[in-house]
């Protein structure tokens, strides 16, 4: 059954400032601190941005000057789906000769997708492939930046009146030496990120109080209030009479897409220029270790860094299931693997009755006591005919099969309650991890000291599906 | 009856105009008729079960496409007061891989795209575009230039007809005899030869 190997079928428990739940593969591992984390436990920045369907890579601050948006690509007002240009032979009279006609080239958008073309909405076919298409310019866009920078102009003012007031209360009670080292000191600094302003005892924020040069030179920006009118447009007479024809309107969605216009009819639907995705990286917020680094080319998929949990953790997943009745003890087929080239030994464990951690499980379970042990990860395993398949004593009560670095195991489970809901079993389990990452240190003695193993447990959640009807 | 359906469907066999393609391949069952211009890819199965088709010029029926005049569900074969209904298929039109189209009456440049489904009492009038794996199976005309597309069968009106596919017409047209055997097309008016 397919659907036993569904992710969200094993969950692990992240112990960060959330208890999180996840799968593993939507999990990272920090190797540094020996911790699972998840995506809501670490911190997130922008690496780069490209733009998804031509993949041009672009600088963050070309970016931010475009609005986050590709210059070539366009994208569908009506589906979303990206806008192809096609071209059509259309013919033009010659400069030469203006009685003969020429076949010439003229270029058009077209989504492939609901047949939406440029002609549509009255756009003209251009003369050049690519970059002959505007976008039509915002109405109110004038207006709003000479209020955007009216704004922040006063911002900056009182910025300014307040560090002032600041610097005078604190200069009474400071000799002038002590003040003027500060002053140069903090300058230096100036406003730093969120941190530093919020750190206790700090100095104030660059004082530009004692540079004028900025004040004098910004021109004073007014602005006319904006004017009330009396007079509204009426609506149309045939306002609640005129029957709708569907075709015309736009739905919400395409008519949010462009909230500069917002346009109700869908002959003015302007295609928009595609939105760029960004690459991030992740950091572990505690020891500030890099978790996932992406290349910086958007055409390649791979990781500079990728310290995802499946390669760290062994991993738990649901084989096969009997008919799980009330009360009744059945047992489960779970298979455990191990990501790591070395041996690894594994510990389950029932969780205690008082478990904070243990809430949603609503079976009891019994888990096998004996260790069990999982042979490392062999990439040339199969390939090698001559290895000996090493001997793991194995009972055949726990252990069901065994191959390469895999084993299925048996667990009882006796499902507890007899509501619709589905039955959730959840135990702890403990597994040796070798940080490869850190450096060995020599030992005294001259011999060759092995990676130290750290005992981790993990809690474990596993949803089997409802009861047997 | 049953006699008589067997009879029926024996003695007719599809009448392929000249200028026409059809490769020897495709599965035409029934009485048939094929226009000039029209492009039969191998495979494409055209059925005619309860009725007559007669399909116009310059369509272009590419592979596993299934074009079938059946009977409804609920009548059985050899029910009396069947009258066979003949589905009439326009010009310029293109049934696209692995589409059904069981509409009664298709009109001028449509397209069904791949894996799409048309019911039998639909109309498809012109200028029609069907999206691919959309199921139009409602009791309706559909009106000039509408598109349906997206999973849930949305649909808008585009502002031109699509193109007929001559260029592709003409390139199959070059291309296909070299690879296949192609069926036998009627010349002038005399009988039509069997397949």
């Amino acid at each position: 059954m397919a659907s036993l190997l569904h992710p969200d079928r094993v969950l692990y428990l992240v112990r960060g400032q959330k208890r999180i739940r996840a799968p593993l593969s939507q999990l990272y591992f920090c190797r540094y601190c020996s911790e699972l984390r998840s995506l809501e436990c670490v911190s997130h920045e922008v690496d780069s941005h490209y733009c998804p369907s031509c993949l041009e890579n672009m600088p963050s601050a070309e970016a931010k000057l475009k609005k986050n948006r590709c210059a070539n690509c366009f994208d569908c007002p009506c589906c979303m789906h990206t806008l192809s240009t096609r071209a059509t032979n259309i013919p033009a009279p010659l400069p030469d000769d203006p009685t003969k006609t020429t076949m010439k080239k003229a270029y058009y958008l077209a989504c492939g997708f609901c047949r939406w073309t440029s002609r549509d909405v009255g756009m003209a076919d251009k003369s050049v492939a690519s970059g002959g298409w505007q976008e039509p310019e915002n109405p109110h866009g004038q207006r709003i930046s000479k209020l955007i920078e009216y704004y922040q102009q006063l911002a900056h003012r009182e910025k300014q009146e307040r560090d002032r007031k600041k610097l005078a209360r604190r200069r009474q009670c400071m000799p002038l030496a002590f003040s003027q080292h500060t002053i140069h000191v903090v300058e230096k600094y100036g406003l730093g990120t969120r941190l530093h302003r919020q750190r206790p005892g700090a100095p104030i924020a660059s004082l530009t109080g004692l540079s004028l040069k900025e004040g004098e030179d910004q021109k004073e920006v007014t602005i006319e209030p904006a004017q009330a009118l009396d007079e509204v447009e009426p609506l149309p007479e045939d306002c609640y009479s005129r029957p709708v024809s569907l075709p015309e309107v736009t739905t919400l969605r395409q008519r949010l897409l462009q909230p500069d216009f917002q346009p109700a009819g869908a002959s003015q639907l302007h295609p928009r220029h595609k939105h760029l995705l960004m690459k991030r990286s992740l950091r572990c917020r505690k020891c500030e270790h890099n978790l996932s680094k992406p290349e910086f080319n958007p055409t390649s998929i791979k990781f500079k860094i990728q310290l995802v949990a499946v390669s760290y953790i062994p991993e738990v997943r649901i084989m096969s299931i009997p008919n799980l009745r009330y009360m009744k003890e059945s047992q489960v087929l779970l298979t455990l693997t191990n990501p790591v080239e070395n041996i690894t030994h594994v510990t389950l464990a029932v969780c205690e009755d008082d478990d904070p951690d243990d809430v949603n499980s609503t079976s009891k379970v019994l888990v096998p006591s004996k260790e069990l042990v999982l042979a490392g990860k062999d990439a040339a395993a199969e390939y090698d005919e001559l290895a000996e398949p090493q001997d793991f004593q194995d009972d055949p009560d726990i252990v069901a099969f065994r191959k390469s670095n895999k084993i299925g195991f048996f667990i009882k489970v006796v499902p507890l309650k007899e509501e619709d809901t589905d039955v959730t079993v959840s135990f702890r389990m403990r597994h040796d991890f070798r940080n490869l990452a850190a450096p060995i240190r020599p030992s005294e003695e001259g011999g060759d000291a092995a990676h130290e193993a750290v005992w981790l447990t993990h809690h474990v959640e596993l949803r089997l599906g409802p009861l047997a009807p | 009856l049953l006699d008589f359906l067997f009879l029926y469907e024996l003695r007719f066999s599809a009448k392929i105009a000249a200028g026409a393609v059809v490769c020897v391949e495709s599965e035409i069952r029934g009485d048939v008729t094929i226009g000039a211009r029209t492009v039969v890819h191998p495979k494409a199965r055209i059925i005619a079960e309860a009725g007559p088709i007669i399909i116009g010029e310059g369509n272009l029926i590419e592979e596993q496409a299934l074009i079938i005049n059946s009977y409804p569900e609920n009548i059985m074969p050899d029910s009396e007061g069947v009258e066979p209904k003949t589905m009439i298929i326009g010009t310029n039109n293109v049934f696209e891989v692995g589409c059904v189209s069981q509409a009664l009456k298709i009109g001028d440049n449509n397209v069904i795209e791949s894996k799409a489904d048309v019911g039998r009492n639909v109309i498809l009038t012109s200028g029609c575009i069907v999206g691919a794996c959309c199921q139009v199976n409602t009791c309706e005309v559909v009106p000039e230039n509408t598109v349906v597309y997206g999973s849930s069968c949305i649909r808008r009106v585009q502002s031109e007809k699509p193109q007929p596919q001559t260029l592709q017409l003409d390139f199959l047209m070059k291309i296909l005899p070299n690879y296949h055997h192609l069926k036998k097309t009627v010349k002038g008016s005399g009988t039509p030869l069997r397949n």
